[in-house]
């Protein structure tokens, strides 16, 4: 399996499609930096998934990255191992034999007996979380938020020291989609980010691509648009800085120092949005440059 | 135990039912405090006899570490949920939430949900419906084509903490007790919920 994907690899790396990839990389793609994709609401296992799939891996032979995140919902409907063979395993099979991580938050279509597969890298939790040189990631199951992880929550906020300190789970606290905010969520959840300066936030669940505008300093990203598409699902609006629901969407996310930089690619490989964000060093919104 | 780092939710328990007054199964006679205690405690003991038999037939069955294989996480949630179907064979709704323990709770929601301005009972009204013609029952697999409902985290400190292979779901107006690992339905209250128009 890990030959074909070299293989595959190989052909792809001179062809077309990667060096039109490249050319359409706006990520620094700086050594030692820290790469992922993001990718929400992926697991259907249909012709889309597998779509959005080929278009990670092809931006992959341009912008290597050794993990990805998953915003939940991770495999939809049955989880048989069938399901999982079909609506994980094959779909990113190439990016699994490069030995890209993925690293699984729950959703609402999860059984949470997905901790215990090994790939989800959840460590046989329902939330945890892991770093990457200077970046503390946060898994959170915001399916159920209960006391218990309120205060691990605090207490890994508050021993990740100086650097990144990035949430995701799979309810958004701000989007401007059918279902909207979780405002439950939020009214325990954001003051803690506030607290211990968190500035960036994926979530999924809506089937949409949305970034608002920094709220009380923080970038909130909705991805959940990886396989199953909500079309036409955004309300721009004052909080709104971009949204976008014509088409499934990944991202790519690279931090090179105090700078995030991410790029928004659909199923297509077109670009539809991307940006920096600075880490602030004051109480100020860390602004976005394109 | 479990409930002792819930303490501070007893006293959530007792403060909400005396604001309310009175509590089915108050009598004039009987101080208010004492059968919510008792309510609160039955449940937890029941709760506890529950979770020390599981955790026997779950020694029994194999433990669930990390794996590579879907197949090894399915068959284990399977042959768990048989063990324990077959050892409560007898159980019935209401065994966990007894009436007394169901009275205090749906009380405590129903309070806790007038709370809730309409934007978040809209949103949990939403997630109450994502299986609009469930009726569980117990020893009932929750359905796995299903999503799991998002619990309300604002309702969750208000109730007894529950030890971490069970937990609470709202599923309409069903209050539900799911053994995690097992995915089974070990209790449910019905009418425990008021359901959001």
């Amino acid at each position: 399996m890990a030959r074909r994907a070299v293989v595959a690899g190989l052909l792809l790396a001179g062809s077309p499609a990667v060096l039109a990839a490249q050319d359409q990389l706006t990520l620094p793609l700086r050594e030692n930096s820290v790469r992922f994709a993001v990718i929400g609401d992926a697991g259907t296992g249909e012709r889309e998934q597998y779509e959005v799939a080929h278009q990670i891996w092809r931006y992959y032979q341009a912008f290597p990255f050794t993990f990805a995140i998953m915003l939940g919902d991770n495999v939809y409907g049955p989880e048989r191992p069938q399901d999982l063979l079909r609506k994980f395993e094959r779909p990113y099979q190439p990016l699994l034999d490069a030995k890209v991580e993925f690293y699984a938050a729950l959703g609402n279509h999860d059984d949470p007996n997905q901790r215990f597969y090994k790939p989800f890298h959840l460590d046989g939790k329902r939330y945890r979380s892991f770093k990457k040189e200077n970046a503390t990631f946060l898994v959170l199951d915001s399916n159920y938020l209960d006391p218990e992880q309120v205060k691990w929550l605090e207490d890994e906020l508050k021993a990740a020291g100086g650097g990144w300190k990035i949430p995701y789970f799979h309810h958004p606290l701000y989007t401007t989609a059918r279902r909207g905010p979780e405002l439950e969520l939020r009214e325990i959840l954001e003051p803690l980010f506030l607290k211990y300066g968190v500035e960036v936030v994926f979530s999924g669940h809506e089937h949409i691509y949305e970034r608002m505008k920094p709220q009380k300093g923080i970038h909130y990203f909705t991805a959940g648009g990886s396989a199953k598409l909500r079309r036409g699902d955004t309300r721009p609006n004052g909080v709104t800085e971009v949204g976008y629901a014509a088409d499934r969407t990944f991202m790519l996310v690279e931090i090179v120092g105090d700078t995030l930089h991410f790029q928004t690619v659909t199923r297509t490989g077109k670009t539809v949005d991307q940006g920096i964000i600075k880490r602030r060093v004051t109480g100020k919104p860390a602004p976005v440059a394109h | 135990m479990w409930f002792n780092a819930g303490r501070g939710t007893v006293i959530r328990l007792l403060a909400a039912a005396a604001l309310l007054g009175a509590v089915a199964g108050c009598t004039k006679e009987t101080s208010p405090i004492d059968p919510i205690a008792d309510a609160v405690a039955e449940f937890t003991k029941g709760v506890d006899e529950y979770v020390q038999l599981r955790n026997h037939l779950a020694d029994s069955v194999g433990p669930l570490a990390e794996t590579m294989s879907q197949v090894q996480i399915a068959e284990r949630a399977k042959a768990l949920a048989q063990a324990v179907t077959i050892a409560r064979a007898q159980a019935q709704q209401g065994d966990v939430f007894t009436p007394r323990a169901g009275a205090v709770f749906a009380t405590l929601i129903k309070q806790e949900y007038s709370r809730r301005p309409p934007r978040v009972k809209e949103t949990r009204g939403d997630a109450q419906e994502e299986l609009p013609d469930f009726v569980p029952q117990v020893n009932q697999i929750y359905p796995t084509t299903y999503p799991l409902a998002t619990f309300p985290p604002e309702l969750l400190p208000l109730l007894p903490q529950l030890p971490e292979v069970v937990e609470y779901r709202v599923v309409q107006h069903y209050l539900i007790l799911r053994d995690i690992e097992a995915n089974l339905i070990l209790d449910f209250m019905p009418r425990a919920v008021p359901v959001v128009e």
